[in-house]
């Protein structure tokens, strides 16, 4: 067995002075722009038991992003609903399995995923470290922005209750629980898998896998861009987001993910500032960190917290 | 079961030659940003049955060949990798590695982008314009693409995938292993109604919506069932199962397994990404002859 992780492990990393400045200016900009929800039924992928829709829905820059929206077909006339967010190479999933389990969810595509790639596209790989330089220009400015929306598309609803709402998703989808459960005070409960975009600049070195091997690519290529590129991802860090997550959260890990290093995962949890949060390691697992086993804990605390009538 | 059509032969062999009637036209540009010094990054277009012009990534390590090759045949999602991901950038200084597009996915999406979910569907009720067809063309084509390169120890060449990789190797000489998962063509007709995931939840979906089309799925699914390749796959190949009581575990997939001509390994997954992923690596790496792996291992799996 490899060797063992250490659970004090910190990552060298800051938060900027004006971080909290930088994204109170991103979210005045995205608050000028009307989200413009559309959502358009899909009969092919419509059962007896869950309806589908697309949705399209407005961003920052004016970017146009899609989305698939589940709900079950017999319900509650307000019913909890879940942010399913995407692994950086996953086509975002049709999320029937959380409508057949009574919520409605969104399982958002941000920009440059599959169907929202028309207006920005920066490739796969190339998306971390596209305009990676400049945090006004990087490519998960908006890509953050684009998850956090589907928080004000779900509230658009009629038929969800605002005060029921859920984050979850793995790897990069767990990054973004984390980002998004930070920012939107409106989520009461985070689930997030093998998080990762926590400690890039550690996982580069602890790891030489991609999609963090893009940056020592761009690094490679870029050496005296170094310190550029550790300016810009501070503002990006989960870990730099973490003590503004108060809502319930459970993390969960695998010792030898071979992808999102478990030391950043151990540095991102320690930072998590919610009195009511829960680290679940799986030792003998990668970048799956046990969800075989750990799908039912997720689905117990879900329920828990937002299956309940309030 | 699907019974294997009787023309089974001549409408892969129709494909093939049909394939045979474009040429491949390479042209292959160095990619300075993900060149190492232990290898070097090439961007590869090919063309296909269409004719369609395809992209693939080319990875050759740096020093004296001949290398052992890794052919990564095209996977289910819209994105292309350089190399799987979680699989370590030092791969590629032990192996040539080959990584291309179907027609659909991102960099060979133009005229063609496939959707996921969607793809697995698309013209599903006439096995004759069947869009994995063309599919299954640009991956035997990647194939050739990758035989012809002087880097290459044509003694070991694996082809690496999930169904794509053993109809790949079975239409195409020159795979000497096989490493394949299976899961969009395994008794398709008769498992996708017991699951509501995707990608097989696709059949279920265009079914429900087209039920008049059942028996022309199921002959066009017939052409692409691996039962039916298995008895032209001679190489030796290592059988990715799930885990005991998922759809496709080892019990199910025993036709298959029997059915393989060449020497076959069945692995059951243990769940975990870590085990399974260790496992692929060793099983290729002793066959092809790579006595350092620890070297080329993630640092989390070492």
């Amino acid at each position: 067995m490899p060797n063992a992780v250490p659970i004090d492990y910190q990552c060298m990393l800051k938060k900027p002075d004006d971080f909290d400045a930088f994204w109170d200016g991103v979210l005045q900009q995205v608050a000028a722009i009307p989200l413009e929800p559309e959502m358009l039924p899909d009969p092919l992928r419509t059962s007896a038991e869950v309806e589908v829709f697309q949705v399209f829905y407005s961003s920052l820059e004016h970017v146009r992003i899609a989305a698939w929206y589940c709900r079950p077909t017999r319900r509650a006339a307000r019913i909890p609903a879940v942010l399913v967010l995407p692994g950086y190479q996953a086509d975002p999933p049709i999320p029937k399995e959380w409508a057949l389990k009574g919520y409605g969810a969104l399982s958002v595509a941000p920009r440059g995923k599959l169907r929202s790639h028309r207006q920005f596209n920066p490739g796969y790989p190339n998306l971390l470290t596209y305009n990676i330089v400049d945090r006004h220009t990087y490519a998960y400015r908006g890509f953050y922005v684009d998850a956090w929306r589907g928080i004000d598309f779900l509230l658009s609803r009629p038929e969800i209750d605002p005060t029921r709402l859920g984050v979850t998703g793995s790897s990069q989808g767990g990054g973004l629980t984390i980002t998004t459960a930070a920012m939107r005070p409106e989520i009461r409960a985070a689930a997030a898998g093998a998080p990762y975009l926590c400690g890039f600049m550690d996982a580069i070195a602890l790891t030489h896998t991609y999609p963090y091997e893009e940056i020592n690519d761009f690094l490679r290529a870029h050496p005296d861009s170094r310190c550029a590129v550790e300016e810009t991802v501070a503002y990006f860090d989960g870990i730099n987001f973490a003590d503004k997550i108060t809502c319930p959260i459970i993390v969960n890990i695998g010792l030898q993910d071979n992808v999102c290093p478990p030391e950043t995962g151990y540095a991102l949890f320690n930072q998590i500032r919610a009195t009511d949060k829960q680290l679940y390691t799986y030792d003998g697992h990668g970048h799956d960190a046990g969800r075989y086993k750990h799908n039912a804990i997720v689905d117990r605390f879900f329920a828990q917290h937002l299956l309940a009538e309030r | 079961m699907d019974q294997k059509p009787g023309d089974f032969d001549q409408y892969w062999q129709q494909t093939l030659e049909a394939l045979a009637g474009y040429a491949a036209c390479p042209e292959i540009d160095v990619l300075p940003l993900r060149s190492t010094d232990f290898a070097t990054l090439y961007g590869v277009r090919l063309t296909s049955l269409g004719p369609y012009r395809l992209f693939g990534y080319l990875s050759i390590p740096t020093g004296e060949g001949p290398f052992p090759a890794i052919y990564y045949v095209p996977k289910y999602q819209s994105v292309l990798e350089i190399i799987p991901q979680g699989t370590t950038n030092l791969q590629r200084s032990r192996y040539i590695t080959f990584a291309l597009a179907g027609r659909g996915q991102r960099n060979a999406d133009t005229p063609y982008a496939a959707m996921f979910p969607g793809l697995l569907t698309e013209g599903i009720d006439q096995a004759a314009s069947y869009m994995f067809r063309g599919i299954v063309a640009d991956s035997v084509r990647g194939l050739q693409f990758l035989l012809t390169r002087r880097e290459l120890d044509p003694a070991r060449v694996v082809v690496v995938g999930n169904d794509m990789a053993l109809i790949t190797a079975a239409l195409q000489p020159g795979a000497t292993h096989v490493v394949t998962a299976p899961a969009l063509f395994y008794n398709t007709a008769e498992l996708a109604p017991r699951i509501q995931v995707y990608p097989l939840e696709e059949v279920n979906d265009y079914l429900r919506t087209f039920p008049d089309r059942t028996e022309a799925v199921r002959r066009t699914l017939a052409y692409y069932d691996l039962r039916a390749f298995a008895p032209r796959l001679s190489a030796t190949t290592l059988v990715m199962a799930g885990a005991p009581g998922t759809l496709l575990d080892t019990p199910t997939l025993g036709p298959l397994v029997t059915a393989l001509q060449g020497q076959v390994t069945v692995y059951t997954s243990e769940q975990s990404s870590y085990k399974d992923g260790l496992y692929t690596e060793q099983w290729m790496a002793a066959q092809c002859g790579i006595t350092d792996l620890q070297s080329i291992l993630p640092e989390h799996w070492r």
